[in-house]
């Protein structure tokens, strides 16, 4: 019998959904196996997030709570997570694909001397390690991978599990923690946030991406009200991030972020690879757009050929009787 | 500033690709230099070109990947060295950031950049397992890059925002292709890499145990992804189809 360790991630003060969807998988995984599975959460207010994290089966939960947990900053966050690994000793620790979790996968493995499986699509338990999917070469490729070793690290694409509630009373064991100022290496010195009221994409339900095709005010006000009606997040291709009508952190694709939602609208953008790559495993791909031959509409489930200013707005439309 | 950019050699992944019994062919004709490290070399040069300084390439691969090294010295750096493989290695990042720490170990320099990932397995783990090993203070996802009062400034793409980060020197940072569009050498840049020193090391000269190169990660076999299926598409009246697609969200795909 084992330990299976899950870090629960948190952003704007609840427990990103990604997180869960692998604590949930790492509990299945645990019950077939006969392994115990444990969760560990770094927050300024860690001891908050208990409750919600036993909803979903861990019989233990790691609380790091400090005030330098505020911002995600590398330095303080592998000190906790390796803190936390001498107590848990787990023989696979699993994280949500974050790019938090990005900043820090390679330097904890190399500090723990543990294998590491990056950014997979799904994983197993074998014999004396795991076995796991990953995407590769820009997500055309599905590479089968295996790590073996005492200590294995994890990183899961959100959207790959379903979330299974399971309640527990897990116990709480708190790891004390202190860093003296001087030992924080980096200075954090500002965060320039997206405006407050986005929805983080990795966790949005649906999404309204917006692409080359989008060419001014007036259909961005149509991206956003189609957003505002579906509760989507909205996102963008390269195109538009780099011009600079949309926020970096709202990029989709290869570069950008991975996501998986119910519902991906997919308006004016023609489905480049690199885009596709972040998209492609979306549940329902609805495309826009005016060329009948644009590459997304060869993996659109609904493909409407038009212009998006005049298709937009009866679509709108026709989605507020739909959902009244 | 004295830097040093780690780059690779890999496939070009927007060339067909090829699966046979598992296994990936790759095209000996379509290797690249990977596109993140391109960005971390221009983004070297820029700052080099602003406060002074040098860019030194280090590359790790087969003979072939000299062509990859030449690239980035016809782009403008300085000088290279090719820490040769024998091409039948089977390394994972681990291994490979092994070798960079070990190369690094007696070097003097003010940062160590990287690409965030490679192109072709998209891992992202060498440059952290690499800061790690060398316990540098690091960043990563960086989008920008300044220097300043010899400290580097890095403008990092966080989950929900960009984070201003300053590191002290020596550092390392991994470089988002976000951040600038990599220069395509001239003919003067081709014809000045030629003279450029590329230094040869052997992994052996290094004093590293092939033991402690061994990976622990490994790939089982290769598949294709399966195509999603296209769907219907609908042209005609914008507002009749946009309607019907609408409706059929609800009552067919059920996602409304």
């Amino acid at each position: 019998m084992s330990t299976i360790l899950t870090h629960i991630a948190i952003a704007d003060g609840k427990i990103k959904r990604s997180s869960l969807e692998v604590l949930s998988h790492c509990k299945q995984l645990a019950d077939q196996g006969g392994h115990t599975v444990e969760a560990v959460v770094v927050d300024a207010n860690a001891s908050s997030f208990v409750e919600g994290i036993q909803k979903y089966g861990a019989s233990k939960v790691y609380v790091v709570e400090d005030p330098v947990f505020k911002n995600h900053m590398n330095t303080p966050l592998l000190k906790a997570l390796a803190k936390v690994m001498e107590s848990a000793n787990p023989s696979v620790f699993a994280f949500a694909s974050t790019e938090g979790t990005k900043d820090i996968l390679g330097a904890l493995a190399a500090n723990q001397n543990a294998a590491v499986l990056p950014d997979v699509s799904s994983f197993e338990l074998i014999d004396g390690g795991i076995k796991a999917k990953r995407p590769v070469m820009a997500a055309k490729i599905i590479a089968s991978t295996e790590a073996k070793g005492d200590t294995i690290l994890v990183s899961v694409r959100s959207g790959s599990y379903d979330l299974a509630e399971n309640e527990t009373s897990a116990e709480t064991v708190n790891i004390d923690f202190s860093m003296d100022d001087n030992d924080l290496k980096a200075t954090l010195k500002e965060i320039i946030s997206a405006s407050g009221d986005t929805i983080d994409l990795n966790e949005a339900e649906s999404i309204v991406a917006a692409g080359r095709g989008v060419k001014d005010e007036e259909g961005q006000k149509l991206i956003s009200e189609l957003a505002e009606l579906l509760n989507a997040g909205i996102g963008a291709s390269r195109a538009l991030t780099e011009a600079g009508v949309y926020d970096p952190s709202l990029q989709i694709g290869q570069t950008g972020k991975v996501v998986s939602p119910q519902l991906y609208i997919a308006v004016g953008i023609s489905g480049a690879i690199q885009h596709v790559a972040g998209m492609t495993n979306s549940k329902v791909i609805v495309a826009i757009n005016k060329d009948p031959d644009a590459p997304i509409f060869e993996i659109a489930d609904y493909g409407i050929v038009g212009d998006l200013y005049k298709v937009l707005p009866p679509f709108i439309d026709e989605l507020k009787k739909v959902k009244s | 500033m004295k830097f040093y950019v780690c780059i690779k050699m890999v496939p070009d992944v927007y060339a067909p690709l090829q699966i046979k019994d598992g296994q990936l062919i790759q095209d000996a004709d379509r290797m690249v230099l990977n596109a993140y490290d391109a960005s971390a070399v221009e983004e070297a040069l820029v700052l080099k070109e602003k406060h002074g300084g040098e860019v030194e390439v280090v590359c790790i691969g087969a003979s072939k990947a000299s062509e990859t090294i030449r690239k980035a010295l016809a782009m403008g750096a300085d000088k290279a060295t090719h820490i040769v493989t024998s091409g039948d290695e089977n390394y994972d990042s681990g291994s490979y950031a092994r070798v960079l720490a070990k190369f690094f170990e007696d070097k003097e320099y003010d940062v160590l950049s990287l690409g965030k990932q490679s192109q072709d397995t998209d891992a992202g783990l060498t440059g952290s397992m690499l800061a790690e090993l060398l316990d540098l203070p690091y960043t990563t996802n960086a989008v920008g890059l300044e220097a300043e009062d010899g400290k580097l400034i890095v403008k990092r793409q966080g989950d929900t925002g960009q984070e201003m980060i300053e590191l002290p020197t020596p550092c390392a940072v991994t470089c988002s292709n976000d951040m600038n569009e990599p220069r395509i050498p001239n003919l003067k840049g081709i014809m000045a890499s030629k003279r450029k020193p590329m230094e040869q090391v052997e992994i052996s000269s290094l004093g590293i145990n092939e033991d402690e190169l061994k990976a622990n990660t490994r790939v089982l076999g290769y598949e294709e992804k399966p195509e999603r299926e296209a769907g219907k598409k609908y042209e005609g009246e914008p507002e009749e189809v946009a309607r019907e697609v609408a409706q059929l969200l609800d009552t067919e795909a059920n996602v409304i």
